[in-house]
């Protein structure tokens, strides 16, 4: 019983701020976000003898949010338009120069389709391979690398073409 | 690897660079700046996708985990409870039928079962030590009466027979004993007319409150026993 605590908080420890921010990218609000972290821990929890590889916990967990996600869906349809969608409330933004530059990319992060997102959330904040990304989303290694370099390329663009206006996004 | 392929492996995985594509921008200035702009804005897109996690967020994980496990062995140690309060309960129903229900399936299990066990006690060259008198005496307790003897009865006396009182009485056969029981006849146990193992062979008899079972050997004629039986005794009420 004990060792099963320990390896638990050790866990959520490691990862649960990485599991948070992949949860933000999915749902791109905070509340749920926290709701399906605490959610995918609940049932890590319960199924934690079931996690042989400390080595897969994080693709494990990942795997279980975003069941916990699609399963908010089946629950409830939320009325989000494309729009509501995108807004995201940063109470930070104006603090510095940094931020806002955060701010900015962030709005074009969450303005990118989900199909290019996803991949991309996996590659930067969880640190996976092609491969790993593509066994995760169940699609081919082929797909995943393509929609890594649409992703990248469409903020390459958004950069490239933007700057000017950034001031006036945020004045 | 040609510019397009380059920059396509490039903006699809920044930090994966393999040999062939080292050795592509090696000598290559603007693959150079390229790879630099792209590791920039991965920095970039690293760092606002790292939006901060609320405070308090794992000991919040914590204390949710806590809290479901205490409810969790709450639930077990009633489960466990109603478990041992189920297999106790069950034991009790099987020591009661153990105790006090019959061992035997029919009447001609236990009268075969009884013969084997008292078989050493008997041999087939008695004396007829047994007046009608004193049969009749034993008879009694059964409310019936034999009106006349009939072959050489080298023993009568009570028996249990499968938790009921007997009278059992053991005749000279052919060339092993013959055993005739009288008992009351008992609801819990099944009657069945003839039965037979490999060695010994019976009849039952049913009268209005007794069952009168006859056992023999195979050589024995079993049937003529019982008529014997049936014509010399009489039942009073």
């Amino acid at each position: 019983m004990a060792t099963k605590q320990v390896r638990y908080e050790a866990l959520v420890k490691a990862l649960h701020a990485d599991l948070y921010r992949y949860g933000y990218w999915l749902c791109h609000d905070k509340h749920i976000a926290e709701d399906l972290v605490q959610e995918t821990f609940l049932r890590a929890w319960r199924a934690l003898d079931s996690l042989k590889d400390e080595k897969a916990a994080k693709s494990w967990l990942i795997t279980i949010l975003r069941r916990e996600n699609a399963r908010r869906f089946e629950r409830k349809r939320f009325d989000m338009s494309e729009y509501e969608e995108a807004t995201i409330t940063d109470v930070k933004a104006t603090s510095n120069e940094q931020e806002i530059e955060n701010y900015w990319l962030r709005e074009k992060i969450a303005q990118m389709p989900e199909e290019y997102r996803e991949p991309l959330v996996l590659q930067v904040i969880g640190g996976f391979s092609g491969e790993e990304i593509a066994s995760m989303l169940s699609l081919n290694k082929n797909t995943v690398m393509t929609r890594l370099f649409r992703a990248r390329n469409q903020l390459k663009e958004a950069v490239d073409n933007e700057p000017t206006l950034r001031g006036l996004h945020n004045g | 690897m040609d510019d397009l392929q380059v920059r396509r492996s490039i903006l699809s995985d920044p930090k994966g660079r393999d040999d062939a594509l080292n050795e592509a921008i090696k000598n290559d200035i603007a693959k150079q700046k390229f790879v630099q702009e792209i590791d920039a804005l991965d920095d970039k897109i690293a760092q606002a996708m790292n939006i901060p996690v609320p405070d308090g967020l794992y000991d919040k994980l914590i204390l949710r985990q806590t809290l479901a496990s205490h409810q969790q062995q709450k639930s077990k140690t009633r489960v466990r409870l109603a478990m041992a309060a189920s297999v106790a309960f069950v034991m009790g129903l099987t020591v009661n039928f153990m105790m006090f229900s019959s061992t035997y399936k029919n009447l001609g299990d236990y009268a075969i079962a009884h013969v084997n066990h008292e078989a050493s006690h008997f041999s087939n060259n008695g004396q007829p030590t047994v007046t009608l008198a004193s049969l009749n005496d034993k008879m009694a307790a059964f409310k019936g009466s034999f009106n006349s003897t009939f072959g050489t009865l080298m023993f009568a006396d009570y028996c249990h027979f499968d938790g009921s009182k007997s009278l059992h009485l053991v005749f000279q056969g052919q060339s092993s004993p013959v055993n005739v029981f009288i008992l009351p006849d008992d609801k819990d146990i099944e009657f069945v007319a003839n039965f037979a193992n490999d060695k010994l062979q019976g009849r039952s008899l049913n009268f209005n409150h007794s069952n009168i079972i006859v056992v023999g050997d195979k050589k024995e004629p079993i049937q003529q026993w019982q008529d014997r039986v049936k014509k010399s005794i009489t039942w009073s009420i």
